[in-house]
C-alpha cells in the first residue's frame, strides 16, 4: 500500500483553483449568500479554466482530468462559497448521466456548451412525493406515437433554472409491478416544462433551488439515455457516486474553512493577556476540527480515487459523505463557539459554514440513507 | 509575423506574508520557513502581454528564471498559463548575486536561447524591489529598453509603439525591435490557469542550465560578478504610543479636531466660524 | 584628492524635480562625514535648463555640468545614460546619487550597468561608515526588512533614492563652476529608441507631498463615497487624500498618484489619519515620518494601531461621517 500523495499536476491544479476562489469567490461570497444570488457570470469563466468540464474527455470540449480533479476544485470553490460549489457540482450531476450512459450524438449535442460554461446543467429526481424513496417516484413519461410525454412534478432541484435538465420519471412497471424509471434530457424552454416556486433555504444560498413543473412535455426518442426503463440504474449511479462525492467535497471544504478562520480567531483573539489559542480548551476545539478535516479529507479523496481507477466506489462514497457533512456541522458549530460572541456575527463566515453544512445533509442522500447503504454492504461484506 | 517573445520571471516567497518575515537573533538571517514561492505578482503581467502578442501575431513565448533548482514549479506554472518552453538557470556560481550579476546571467540564457523579438520582465520583484534587473539586462544585451509600461500600442513591422509611466503623467515612445520592457501592474490582468493548461505543461519542453551550458566569464557571476556588498540587516521599529481614544464618538471626534489643531493643521468648525459674525449659536 | 560626489538633477519640462535639492542637501552631510574636501557636482540635462543653474547653486553646489540642447528636450534613456557615463568615465567621481522617480529608477541602473559598478535602489538611508565607504540602508520584504549595502570596489559608489525620503535643507549658495557638456553629435532621430511626446497634468488640489495633513483611507473605507468623502475633507483643511493599493485597485481611488507606501509614495506631514487602514508594513514604511498619527479601524487588533498616536476603535464610515458634519 502506497500512502496517500497527490501527483504535482493534481497540487498544481489546487494551487491555480485557489487563486480564482480567493480573488474572484472570496470576496463576494458573503454577499452571494445574504442576497441568494448565483453568481452564473463565473461560469463561462470557470468553462475557459477547465472547472465546469473538469473529468469530461477532450474530445467533448472537456478537460479530460478525473473526478479526484474534480473534488479538489470543489473543495477549493466551497471554501469560500458552499452555494456556488454546489451549483458547479449539480452541473457535473447533469452531465454524468450524458456521458457515462449517452449516445455519441446526444454527447456531440451537449456536452461541449456544458464544459464551456455557456449552459447550464441539472439533475430532476427529487419529488413533493419522497427523494429517499428514489423509486417512489410519481412522475410519468408514456410513450405516445414515437415521442416521450412526461408529466409530474419535481421538487428541491438545485440548478432548476438550468437550460439542459436531466430528468428521471416513471416509464413503466416490471413484471412485479415495481416502477421501471428513464432518463430523459429536457431543453429550457420546452413547452409544458416550466419552473415553480423558488426555495428560500436556510444554507447554500447562493445556487438556485426549485420546483420544476412536467405539463405534457414532449421529449423526443433521441433524448432518452440508454434504455427505456434503465433510469434506476443510470440515475442512481449519478446520485450516487458523483453527486454524493460532489457533497462531500464540498463539506471538506467548510471543514477546511473551519480550520483555518478557528485557526486565525484563536491566534488573534487576545483574553487574559494572551491569545485563546494558548487555552487548552481551545486547544482541544482547534484538535477536534482538524481532525475532521483530516479524516473527511482522506475518505473523500480515496474514494475519488477508487473511482477514476474504475473500481467501485458506491459505498466508499457513502461512508465520506455521511461522515463529512455530519463532520461539517459538529466542526462548524464548534468553531462558531470558538469565537464567542463573534461567531454570530454575519460579518465572519462561520455562520455561513454552519448552514451551509447543515443544508449538505440532506442534499446528495440524506444521513440516514448513506446509513442504510453502508449497512447493507457492511453486512453482506464482512464475515462474522 | 511571427514573433520570439521571452519572458523574465523570479519566484518569490507570496508578498501576503511579509509582514510575517523576521529576523533570526541567533543565525541574523532572515527567516521565511513556510512561506509559499509564487512568481513574482508582476511577473505574471509580463507573461500575459506575451501570450496576447503570441495570440495576435503568432510565435513562440519562452519563460527563463536565475533560481534555485525548486523554480522548476513556478516555470511548470508559466508553461501551464501558456508559456511554450522554460528556462531555468541555476548553479552555486550564481549564487548571492546583485542586479548587476543576475542580468548577465539572464543575458547570457537569453544569447544561449537564441534570436528574439520582445523581452518581457515585471517593473520590480516583490521581495528585493530593486527594480533594476530589467534596464540592466537590456544594457547587457545591447538593445533598447524601457521600465515602467503600462500600455502597448502599437506594433508595425520592426517597430513597437508603448507608453511609460511617469508622475503625473505618461511618456509615448516608439522601439525598435528586438527590445526589453519592465512591465507594470496597470499593463493587463493576467490569466488563471486553466486545467488544460496543466495538462499541456507536463508535456513542455523544461530545460536546466548551468554555468558550463553557457558562454561566460567567471568573474561576472554570482557574489564575485556583484559590485554591491550587503552588510547588516535589521528590522525597522516603528512602534508608536498607541494611545486609545475611548468615549461617545462624538466625543472622539472632538478629540481629533482638537488634536489636528495643536499639530497647527487650520480646522473651521462650526463654532469657530460662528464667532465671525453672523448667526446665532 | 578630493572627494567628488554627483547628484543627477533630475528635471522634466525645465522645472527641478524636488528629489534633486533633498540629494543636494544629502550629499553636504555626506561631504562633512568625508575626509578631506569634497566637490559637490550637479549634473544637468535637458532643453531650456541654464536657468536651473541658479537654484542648483543655491542648494550647495561646487561644480555644475550642464548638457543643453534641443536633442535633450525629452528625456531619452540611451541619449542620457552615453552622456552621463562618459561625463562619468572622464570625471570619477566616488558617489553618484539619483532621484528613484520614474525616470531616475531607469536612469540609474543603466548608468550602473554601463560603468559595471552597483547601486543600492530605493534606498531610505545613507551615511559614510569609518572606512570612508557610502553605506546604503535599502528596504526588502515590503519594508520588514531593512539592510545594508556597500559597494566596495567599484566606481562610482551609486545609490538611488526616491522623493520624500530625505528632508530638503536650507540654502547654502555657492558659485559654481559650470561646464558646458558636448551635444553636437546628439541624433535623437537616428537612435532605436525615440521619445515621441509627454503627457502630463497636474494634479487637482495639494499635491500629496506637500500637505500638511493627509487623510489616508484603507480597504476599511468599503466603497467610492467615502473615498470621495476624504478628499472632501482634505481640501476643507488644506491637506490631501491618500490611500493604501487595494483601494486603488478597487477603483475608489483614482490611480497610483495617492497611493502612499514602499512601492507609492512616501510622506511626512504635520499630521496623518488613517482610515481602515490595518496597518501593514509596506504601508506603513510610507508614512512613518508623519508627525501625529492618528488611526480608525473597527478591529482592536489591527497592528496599525501599535505604530499610531492615538487609536480610535470604530467604524470609519461612522467617523467619516462625523468628521463631515463638524469640519467646514
Amino acid at each position: 500500500m502506497q500512502f496517500f500523495q497527490f501527483t504535482e499536476e493534481q497540487d498544481m491544479l489546487r494551487k491555480a483553483v485557489r487563486e480564482f476562489a480567493e480573488a474572484e469567490i472570496a470576496p463576494k461570497a458573503a454577499e452571494w449568500d445574504e442576497k441568494d444570488y448565483c453568481p452564473m457570470e463565473l461560469f463561462p469563466i470557470m468553462g475557459e479554466l477547465g472547472l465546469t468540464g473538469i473529468f469530461v474527455p477532450e474530445e467533448y470540449g472537456g478537460s479530460g482530468m478525473g473526478y479526484v480533479e474534480r473534488a479538489i476544485c470543489l473543495e477549493e470553490i466551497a471554501r469560500y462559497s458552499a452555494g456556488l460549489a454546489i451549483a458547479l457540482m449539480t452541473h457535473h450531476l447533469g452531465m454524468a448521466p450524458i456521458l457515462d450512459h449517452g449516445t455519441e450524438e446526444q454527447k456531440a449535442k451537449y456536452l461541449p456548451e456544458l464544459c464551456a460554461g455557456t449552459k447550464l446543467c441539472g439533475l430532476a429526481t427529487t419529488e413533493p412525493g419522497g427523494g429517499s424513496d428514489y423509486t417512489g417516484q410519481k412522475s410519468t413519461a408514456e410513450l405516445v406515437d414515437g415521442q416521450w410525454v412526461l408529466n409530474g412534478r419535481k421538487c428541491f432541484i438545485t440548478n432548476y433554472q438550468a437550460d439542459v435538465c436531466v430528468l428521471t420519471a416513471v416509464s413503466g412497471q416490471d413484471e412485479k409491478g415495481r416502477n421501471q424509471l428513464s432518463v430523459y434530457i429536457i431543453d429550457k424552454g420546452t413547452c409544458g416544462f416550466s419552473m415553480g416556486r423558488h426555495e428560500n433555504k436556510l444554507g447554500l444560498r447562493g445556487s438556485n433551488t426549485g420546483d420544476l413543473i412536467l405539463n405534457d412535455v414532449k421529449v423526443p426518442q433521441e433524448n432518452l439515455i440508454g434504455k427505456a426503463g434503465g433510469g434506476n440504474k443510470i440515475g442512481m449511479a449519478a446520485i450516487g457516486e458523483v453527486g454524493r462525492a460532489g457533497m462531500t467535497a464540498i463539506c471538506v471544504g467548510i471543514l477546511r474553512g473551519c480550520v483555518e478562520e478557528g485557526v486565525k480567531f484563536a491566534n488573534e483573539r487576545i483574553l487574559y493577556g494572551k491569545p485563546i489559542a494558548k487555552l487548552q480548551s481551545i486547544q482541544f476545539d482547534i484538535a477536534g476540527i482538524r481532525t475532521d478535516y483530516e479524516a473527511a479529507k482522506l475518505l473523500l479523496y480515496s474514494a475519488s480515487g477508487k473511482k477514476d481507477a474504475k473500481l467501485p466506489a458506491t459505498t466508499d462514497y457513502a461512508i465520506a459523505k455521511y461522515f463529512a457533512s455530519e463532520a461539517a456541522v459538529r466542526s462548524a458549530k464548534k468553531t462558531m463557539e470558538l469565537m464567542g460572541g463573534y461567531g454570530v456575527i454575519n460579518e465572519y463566515p462561520v455562520g455561513r459554514f454552519l448552514r451551509d453544512a447543515l443544508a449538505s445533509i440532506p442534499s446528495g442522500g440524506t444521513s440516514h440513507i448513506q446509513k442504510l447503504i453502508i449497512a447493507g454492504s457492511t453486512l453482506s461484506d464482512f464475515k462474522a | 509575423m511571427a514573433l520570439n517573445i521571452i519572458v523574465c520571471i523570479k519566484p518569490v516567497p507570496d508578498p501576503q506574508y511579509y509582514d510575517k518575515v523576521s529576523i533570526d537573533p541567533q543565525t541574523k538571517r532572515i527567516t521565511r520557513e513556510g512561506i509559499p514561492t509564487i512568481i513574482n505578482p508582476v511577473d505574471k503581467n509580463g507573461i500575459e502581454a506575451a501570450l496576447q502578442l503570441k495570440k495576435t501575431y503568432g510565435g513562440k513565448v519562452t519563460v527563463i528564471t536565475m533560481a534555485p533548482p525548486n523554480a522548476v514549479e513556478n516555470l511548470r506554472e508559466a508553461l501551464a498559463m501558456g508559456a511554450d518552453e522554460a528556462v531555468l538557470l541555476s548553479d552555486r556560481a550564481f549564487g548571492g548575486a546583485d542586479t548587476l550579476a543576475t542580468s548577465y546571467t539572464l543575458a547570457k540564457g537569453i544569447e544561449k536561447i537564441g534570436e528574439f523579438d520582445v523581452i518581457f520582465c515585471g517593473v520590480e520583484s516583490a521581495d528585493g524591489a530593486t527594480a533594476q534587473v530589467a534596464s540592466q539586462l537590456g544594457e547587457w544585451l545591447g538593445i533598447p529598453h524601457l521600465w515602467n509600461v503600462f500600455s502597448l500600442e502599437n506594433l508595425e513591422e520592426k517597430t513597437m509603439r508603448v507608453k511609460t509611466k511617469i508622475e503625473n503623467g505618461s511618456m509615448e515612445w516608439e522601439v525598435n525591435l528586438p527590445c526589453l520592457f519592465g512591465v507594470a501592474r496597470q499593463l493587463n490582468k493576467p490569466r488563471f490557469i486553466s486545467a488544460m493548461g496543466i495538462i499541456k505543461a507536463k508535456n513542455k519542453p523544461l530545460a536546466t542550465w548551468g554555468k558550463n551550458d553557457l558562454i561566460v566569464e567567471d568573474a561576472r557571476l554570482g557574489l564575485t560578478g556583484s559590485p554591491t556588498k550587503a552588510g547588516e540587516i535589521y528590522t525597522p521599529d516603528l512602534r508608536r504610543k498607541g494611545e486609545l481614544l475611548s468615549g461617545p464618538l462624538d466625543e472622539i471626534v472632538d478629540t481629533v479636531i482638537e488634536k489636528l489643531r495643536t499639530a497647527g493643521i487650520t480646522i473651521r468648525t462650526a463654532s469657530t466660524s460662528c464667532s465671525a459674525g453672523e448667526g446665532g449659536a | 584628492m578630493k572627494n567628488k560626489i554627483w547628484v543627477y538633477a533630475e528635471q522634466v519640462e525645465s522645472a527641478l524635480d524636488r528629489v534633486t535639492l533633498e540629494l543636494l542637501t544629502k550629499a553636504r552631510d555626506l561631504a562633512k562625514a568625508l575626509k578631506g574636501d569634497t566637490e559637490i557636482a550637479a549634473v544637468l540635462l535637458g532643453k531650456n535648463v541654464k536657468r536651473l543653474c541658479e537654484t542648483l547653486a543655491d542648494y550647495g553646489t561646487d561644480v555644475i555640468y550642464v548638457g543643453e540642447s534641443d536633442a535633450l528636450e525629452l528625456y531619452n534613456p540611451i541619449l542620457y545614460s552615453r552622456l552621463i557615463t562618459d561625463l562619468v568615465k572622464q570625471e570619477d567621481p566616488d558617489i553618484l546619487l539619483f532621484g528613484a522617480t520614474a525616470i531616475g529608477s531607469e536612469l540609474g541602473p543603466t548608468v550602473a550597468a554601463q560603468l559595471k559598478t552597483g547601486v543600492a535602489a530605493h534606498c531610505v538611508d545613507i551615511r559614510i561608515n569609518e572606512k570612508g565607504l557610502m553605506v546604503a540602508s535599502v528596504p526588502s520584504f515590503g519594508g520588514k526588512i531593512l539592510g545594508e549595502i556597500l559597494c566596495p570596489d567599484n566606481r562610482p559608489q551609486m545609490a538611488s533614492v526616491k522623493p520624500g525620503i530625505f528632508l530638503q535643507g536650507e540654502k547654502e549658495p555657492r558659485e559654481p563652476a559650470i561646464h558646458w557638456l558636448d551635444t553636437t553629435e546628439l541624433q535623437p532621430e537616428k537612435l532605436s529608441l525615440k521619445a515621441i511626446r509627454i503627457e502630463r497634468k497636474a494634479p487637482a488640489g495639494v499635491p500629496l507631498d506637500k500637505a500638511d495633513v493627509v487623510f489616508c483611507g484603507g480597504y476599511g473605507i468599503g466603497a467610492k463615497e467615502n473615498w470621495d468623502k476624504l478628499e472632501t475633507l482634505a481640501s476643507r483643511v488644506g491637506g490631501a487624500a491618500a490611500s493604501t493599493r487595494p483601494v486603488v485597485d478597487e477603483g475608489w481611488a483614482p490611480g497610483e498618484e495617492v497611493m502612499v507606501g514602499t512601492s507609492g509614495k512616501s510622506i511626512r506631514p504635520k499630521a496623518y489619519v488613517g482610515f481602515g487602514i490595518s496597518g501593514a508594513t509596506h504601508h506603513v514604511c510610507g508614512m512613518k515620518d508623519s508627525g501625529l498619527v492618528i488611526s480608525v479601524n473597527k478591529d482592536d487588533k489591527a497592528p496599525v494601531f501599535e505604530v499610531s498616536d492615538f487609536n480610535i476603535v470604530a467604524d470609519a464610515t461612522k467617523v467619516l461621517d462625523l468628521l463631515m458634519e463638524k469640519i467646514q
